[in-house]
């Protein structure tokens, strides 16, 4: 079995395109005109850095959101042998950068050199696992969400006297001085339920007497602003305003929300919230010059959203069923026994449109092998009375990454056997609104196949298909399921209050 | 076995206009902001405009035939919107003292413990029944509601001009400190629902939790610091102070109280 590419980019340098894809722990990148493999970096194991891993469990998403105390914690001595797996890669807008981040919670930078050659520059290990990372126009600052639902902002490359900074105070950790002497935060006049005064009894036996204070991160970082939820996804859009440029960020979280911030340096003013999702949020993608805003998560229905006036522009009440439909007929029988929609992937690619180049979202849900297309000027002129009209696309496998050169789109599948092509080049021409996917070798461009064939033959032989659902396949976890907190909150046993 | 389905039928053996007795509503005081809770099945409305607020307000309650066509759009309005939220209301102290001092001033309280909720939408029903020539009390009543996750699924921005955060869960542990219903993150939420010029009030016993909050708000560039007279003339801070179930524990306990007021400021313009 060999390992999908979870994460694909192509970068441009000097005119040439490369294809960094990561491959679990590998990251490699791929010249697309001689189909050479350039370079190609391997993520530590956890012991090496001596970080601990964090094994995503079905539990992982759960409310859990503090640290889990200690035994939960899987340290590397348990998996000595298992690496960092990467589970996000971007580029910088001037394709000189790329930012991988493993599952160490670590944020790698990478130099592309000319001739599309890695060099990792720095790594550093956020609080909380990443769980959306973005570098901003100005090629210098990298947005990092987290599990947690915080966004900081980090310095693409870190100053070299940064290994001694001192995290600026921003409210988010207020300085605890290093070794403040123990004070009980309460006395016993305060008022407590029987838990907190008892939590104050442990507090005063404490033979320790000084108060713990967190390692602060040893770099510069800035918290942007934060849910109180699992933060699933983010995006920087930027529109014009009275000849001006306007940068916001776009964050979306588990409980339903997409909400728009002010970019920095005011990203504490919430601008407004694009609500009326029922289900998790987990992908958002702003189209840019159309203040177009397109979501999808655990709903049946994509949103087309007018993101600056945070209304609903339109809803594409049928995606789910459609879906499904266009499973039924590229022949897969079995459809109906499809997970519940969990959309894992929306991009902006480039396609034609009746032979003029024109941008395409793409769309694709989790474990379902469909994608879904629709062209940027069909979104602009939807209107209730009109509805752009969506094509499906039937495939093999599940899509699990999308990226783009030129006008030609690389996909990549989550394929777990070896006979099968683990990415795929084609070209989207989109007429009338139908959609037709070629193939790239039909095009003639015989060298990008070269190297679409170099990569597929990469061997990474994986055993365990439960690690590899539990990196490809997270998204369906964000789904709230009824259970017992539910039976048990409503009449507990009422401890003394008074 | 006694318990739960005992309290929950002499909830029942209430008659109309009678006063809920909150022992048959007691829940633990702490709850888990992460939890969706039953929140799942007794979902917070998809946005502002989707609240159910006559049913709440019904002597506010946009009258029929008034205004012909709002009415067919959308027949669930009040003539104005909650301006005071308490958010963590408890058995709703301050909701029921502050209610006749502002009679024309829809009042909210948001409470997470459905049963503590209940208790104080029942206390309001008896309260408008036996006012009922006065018609106080006609401008409170409760939600139950995770604030921390779901406010501006109820409130719209600059909607609020009060909020109070009375004797929050303190939390006492460094690692429960993101639990905290003040933080930086959140005051940013705050201050979205909030109007410039609107207020928070926050009061605790413990000092520890009051340095928290002020520091918070003060780092916050969309908040600052009321002081002076303006905090000690404030009808507000008095009632805080004297009404809340919390404060007349404090109270007979003889213990500190620690009041903090904070100003919403205006958006600066974008940079």
């Amino acid at each position: 079995m060999d390992h999908p590419f979870q994460c694909i980019e192509v970068v441009h340098r000097i005119d040439t395109p490369y294809l960094l894809s990561a491959c679990g722990p590998k990251l490699s990148s791929t010249s697309l005109s001689t189909g050479e493999v350039v370079s190609t970096w391997t993520a530590p194991g956890s012991e090496d850095t001596g970080l601990r891993t964090e094994i995503p469990g079905p539990g992982k998403l759960e409310d859990d959101a503090e640290e889990r105390p200690a035994k939960k914690q899987k340290t590397a001595t348990s998996s000595a042998t298992s690496l960092s797996k990467i589970i996000k890669l971007t580029a910088s807008p001037d394709n000189r950068h790329a930012v991988a981040v493993t599952d160490d919670k670590c944020v790698r930078v990478f130099e592309i050199h000319d001739d599309g050659k890695l060099d990792e520059l720095s790594q550093r290990v956020m609080p909380k696992r990443p769980c959306a990372v973005q570098v901003l126009p100005d090629n210098s600052t990298i947005l990092c969400g987290d599990k947690f639902g915080d966004v900081y902002s980090l310095p693409l490359l870190p100053k070299p006297e940064s290994s001694t900074h001192q995290p600026k105070s921003d409210g988010s950790q207020p300085p605890e001085e290093k070794s403040k002497p123990f004070k009980p935060q309460a006395t016993t006049q305060t008022v407590h339920s029987k838990r907190n005064l008892k939590s104050l009894e442990a507090q005063m036996k404490q033979k320790n007497l000084t108060t713990k204070t967190k390692q602060p991160l040893a770099f510069e970082h800035k918290l942007l602003l934060g849910h109180v939820s699992v933060l699933t996804d983010l995006t920087y859009a930027t529109r014009e305003v009275d000849g001006k440029q306007r940068g916001y960020i776009i964050t979306a979280d588990r409980d339903e929300h997409i909400r728009v911030s002010r970019g920095p340096p005011q990203s504490h003013i919430i601008e407004g919230y694009c609500l009326g999702h029922t289900q998790f949020v987990s992908k958002v993608c702003a189209i840019p010059g159309a203040d177009l805003l397109v979501s999808g998560g655990g709903d049946e229905w994509l949103g087309v959203w007018d993101w600056p006036n945070f209304s609903l522009r339109w809803k594409f009440e049928s995606f789910g069923e459609d879906t499904r439909k266009a499973l039924v007929q590229g022949g897969v029988t079995q459809a109906e026994a499809l997970p519940a929609t969990a959309v894992s992937g929306i991009w902006l690619v480039p396609g034609d449109l009746d032979g003029r180049p024109e941008g395409v979202v793409v769309v694709a849900c989790e474990r379902v092998p469909v994608l879904a297309y629709c062209p940027i000027a069909e979104l602009r002129n939807a209107l209730p009375g009109r509805t752009p009209k969506w094509s499906f696309e039937p495939f093999d496998h599940p899509v699990l990454d999308v990226t783009a050169t030129g006008t030609t789109i690389l996909l990549s599948f989550d394929t777990r056997s070896k006979s099968h092509e683990r990415l795929r080049a084609c070209k989207l021409h989109i007429t009338r609104g139908e959609c037709d996917v070629l193939s790239v070798g039909s095009v003639g461009e015989d060298t990008m196949q070269a190297a679409i064939k170099t990569a597929n033959s990469t061997s990474s032989d994986v055993t365990d298909e439960k690690d590899l659902d539990s990196l490809l396949c997270g998204i369906a976890n964000l789904r709230k399921r009824v259970n017992q907190d539910e039976a048990a909150d409503h009449d507990e046993p009422a401890e003394n209050e008074e | 076995m006694a318990g739960p389905p005992k309290k929950r039928q002499k909830r029942e053996e209430k008659q109309e206009g009678e006063m809920p007795q909150k022992k048959y509503y007691r829940q633990r005081a702490h709850a888990n902001p992460f939890s969706d809770h039953g929140l799942i099945s007794q979902r917070s409305p998809e946005s502002p405009a989707a609240m159910d607020w006559p049913q709440h307000y019904p002597a506010f309650a946009t009258q029929p035939g008034s205004e012909p066509d709002n009415q067919a759009k959308n027949p669930k309005t009040i003539t104005q919107q909650v301006e005071i939220a308490d958010i963590g209301c408890g058995f709703g102290g301050l909701l029921f003292a502050l209610a006749p001092k502002l009679p024309t001033t829809l009042i909210l309280g948001l409470e997470i413990r459905s049963s503590v909720t209940e208790f104080v939408q029942q206390k309001a029903l008896a309260l408008r029944s036996q006012n009922a020539s006065s018609g106080l009390y006609n401008n409170v009543s409760c939600i139950r509601a995770n604030t921390m996750k779901f406010l501006p699924n109820f409130f719209s921005k600059a909607q609020l001009s009060k909020i109070f955060l009375c004797f929050p869960d303190p939390h006492f542990k460094a690692r429960k400190h993101k639990q905290r219903i003040v933080s930086t993150s959140l005051n940013s939420e705050y201050a979205f629902v909030m109007r410039p010029g609107g207020k928070v009030y926050t009061i605790t016993d413990v000092e520890d939790l009051h340095l928290w909050m002020v520091e918070h708000f003060e780092a916050h560039p969309s908040f600052e610091r009321v002081v002076g007279e303006e905090v000690e003339g404030d009808v507000c801070v008095e009632t805080m102070r004297t009404e809340t179930e919390e404060g007349k524990k404090v109270e007979r306990n003889s213990g500190m109280k620690f009041v903090a007021v904070f100003r919403r400021l205006e958006d600066p313009s974008w940079p």
